[in-house]
């Protein structure tokens, strides 16, 4: 049981990581950007070519992924999201855009898994994990990974709460997304805080990748697989805040693990291989049910509702 | 000989994916409503056929229903032997074939009822994030639950016109198909250029205005979603009948993205587009599967045909997003007249020059 939880924790931290970056660039342009999960995929891909052509741990290469998994989420803004919608594409062909982009990547990834795998004739290419080592202690066993990945998720977590509440340039960024137009009445370089932003969301979403391949085996599908669950997480989070988007991948990485473990246990033995259908079937009723998320609840009313008698003019 | 094949084949597959393209143009064309799960619907129609075409055929003409322990293991031998029935019955197989077609329909005009729920109340990029998730939970659903069609590995589905042989039933299936898309163009090209046809498109460009005149958007909406669906539907149990196999592995989210391709490479909002679009990607798609062994590559080569198709998709959007065939007034009665009219003019001019 205890290592149900662990597991749920590792797969949280994961998906809060990727829900952050979901959301923060949904934040800016308005738009849910499907090539997300593929800066996972590439970050796995770039730590295990790290670690195999210059023996370098995984964990030593987070800052090269992040740099390099936000470069390329910068640059798609820069000359593909942000021409567009500059020139007034709608939602619609914006999304087709970040579809194909999407495709390309992960076809991209595909090539080059497959380039590889001949050329070293190492067949894991297409399929890898990293070696765990694992903690007794004493009750059940711990994995360094998810220590690792859990202190980097609370670190980094705790940073974005800093940089965005008592830095002067992490104040304009939460204006200019906000309300844009009077951010830049104010002389703030909207242009260049929306930059920052898809760049700190495709580095989160590429450190994701160097965590992946401890829990599962990664391949250049596991990004799309990842970006579906980080959707759910984000929208029952609302899309609209940051600290929604923690709360929603915490509760849909405990809700898959620790979902499916009661799940597969008598008396309904689901097969395990149902697993993703639960962050799906959350998604789909999150947004049948409440479309504004957990965070756009509004607590009070109910409260209100249930304690009744004094719901007079307020 | 080969090349015989490679035709064949190729309109086979072309007629799919036309009757798809105007199935997602009449709904995002015309209706704008952003259809992410295509193959939620497409996949409905190929699940009805792929479950149903041995096991009915067994029920109906032994009167026994297979148990799914038993016919896991033995679709293929159950799968043949109703295809060597259809031999000796050609008209009970004509039967099945019709009477499935319709099921699929039906049934994937019920999963679009269902969709059309979260598609009166979501925006555009919501909707689009349920329906691809739909789509991905169908096909995690049809992969584990065994009594649909058989799990991971597939279904084996009888050939209804086995009595035909050799090259010759190619070529019916492929007449058949051809009759099939070429109704629904028909169909949908004298529905568009209606009145609904344009009533659909006043939805898509301001629905308060539609509203304001009595029109109901609601019902308008389940309407164009239930006979899209149907089309999809009717798409994916031909689908199913011509590759004579269903495997739920074939319906990803990547199918629902060739299709948009598709679209707005051609242009929304003109069925023509969508003709010429599909004729694109399906001989793209088929010359690349026929003719992949004449070069060698070290990758799979539909990862390139992949990347290039999105290039051309994102040039076609930064360039020209009305797409290769932008869409033209409604053919109504008036507007065929000023047309004419105008042609009768300039002929005239020329006459006097």
């Amino acid at each position: 049981m205890f290592e149900v939880f662990v597991d749920a924790l590792a797969y949280s931290d994961v998906l809060i990581l990727l829900s952050i970056g979901i959301t923060l660039t949904y934040m800016t342009i308005k738009v849910p950007n499907f090539t997300h999960g593929d800066y996972a995929s590439l970050g796995a891909y770039i730590a295990f070519t790290i670690n195999l052509f210059y023996g370098i741990h995984p964990f030593l290469s987070i800052p090269i992924v992040f740099i390099l998994a936000g470069l390329l989420s910068f640059i798609f803004y820069l000359f593909i999201f942000r021409p567009l919608s500059e020139r007034g594409a709608n939602l619609v062909t914006l999304m087709v855009t970040s579809i194909a982009l999407e495709l390309i990547l992960r076809s991209l990834i595909n090539i080059y898994a497959d380039i590889m795998s001949l050329k070293t004739k190492i067949p894991i290419f297409r399929g890898f994990i990293f070696q765990d080592y694992l903690i007794n202690t004493g009750i059940f066993l711990l994995p360094f990974s998810t220590i690792v990945a859990t202190v980097t998720a609370v670190l980094i977590v705790s940073l974005l709460y800093l940089f965005l509440n008592k830095t002067k340039f992490g104040i304009a960024m939460r204006a200019s997304i906000e309300n844009p137009d009077l951010a830049k009445v104010l002389g703030v370089n909207v242009d260049l805080v929306y930059s920052i932003s898809w760049f700190i969301a495709g580095g989160l979403a590429g450190i994701v990748g160097v965590f992946i391949p401890y829990r599962i085996t990664a391949n250049p599908q596991v990004g799309w697989d990842l970006l579906l669950r980080g959707f759910a997480a984000s929208v029952l989070g609302g899309l609209s805040s940051i600290y929604g988007a923690i709360i929603g991948g915490a509760v849909i990485g405990f809700a898959e693990i620790v979902g499916i473990y009661l799940l597969s246990q008598p008396p309904i033995n689901l097969p395990i291989a149902y697993r993703p259908s639960i962050p799906y079937l959350t998604l789909i009723i999150t947004l049948l049910i409440i479309p504004k998320g957990i965070t756009g609840i509004d607590f009070s009313k109910i409260k209100r509702k249930i304690v009744g008698g004094r719901n007079g003019n307020n | 000989m080969e090349i015989i094949r490679f035709v064949i084949d190729f309109l086979s597959f072309y007629t799919i994916y036309l009757m798809l393209s105007i199935s997602l143009n009449l709904e995002y064309g015309y209706a704008g409503i952003s259809n992410f799960g295509k193959v939620l619907f497409f996949a409905g129609g190929a699940f009805t056929v792929g479950s149903m075409a041995t096991r009915l055929t067994i029920l109906l003409f032994q009167g026994r229903w297979i148990d799914i322990e038993e016919y896991i293991n033995t679709d293929v031998i159950w799968g043949t032997k109703v295809s060597l029935f259809f031999a000796q019955h050609p008209l009970y197989g004509i039967f099945i074939f019709l009477f499935l077609l319709v099921l699929a329909m039906s049934i994937s005009a019920l999963l679009g009822y269902i969709a059309s729920y979260p598609a009166i109340r979501l925006r555009e990029d919501y909707l689009g994030m349920t329906l691809v998730v739909s789509g991905e939970l169908l096909r995690n659903i049809a992969k584990n639950y065994q009594p649909l069609v058989c799990g991971t590995f597939g279904v084996y589905v009888p050939n209804p016109f086995s009595w035909a042989t050799g090259i010759f039933r190619d070529l019916l299936i492929l007449f058949i198909l051809l009759i099939f898309s070429s109704g629904i163009w028909l169909i949908m090209e004298y529905l568009l250029n209606s009145p609904f046809g344009r009533l659909l498109k006043a939805m898509r460009d301001n629905e308060k205005v539609v509203e304001s005149y009595g029109r109901d958007i609601v019902k308008l909406r389940i309407k164009t979603l239930m006979l899209g669906s149907a089309i999809a539907g009717l798409a994916g149990g031909l689908y199913a009948f011509y590759t004579g196999s269903v495997n739920p592995d074939d319906f990803t989210a990547t199918k629902t993205f060739l299709v948009w391709v598709i679209v707005i490479i051609g242009g929304a909002g003109n069925n023509l587009g969508a003709a010429v679009g599909a004729l694109f990607y399906v001989f793209i798609d088929r010359l690349i599967a026929y003719y992949k062994h004449w070069i060698y590559l070290p990758f799979d080569i539909n990862y390139m045909s992949y990347i290039i198709l999105s290039i051309i998709l994102i040039l076609v959007i930064f360039y020209s997003p009305q797409g290769l065939f932008p869409e033209k007034p409604a053919r109504t009665p008036v507007i065929e007249k000023l047309r004419r009219g105008k042609q009768i003019k300039s002929i005239k001019m020329q006459e006097q020059e």
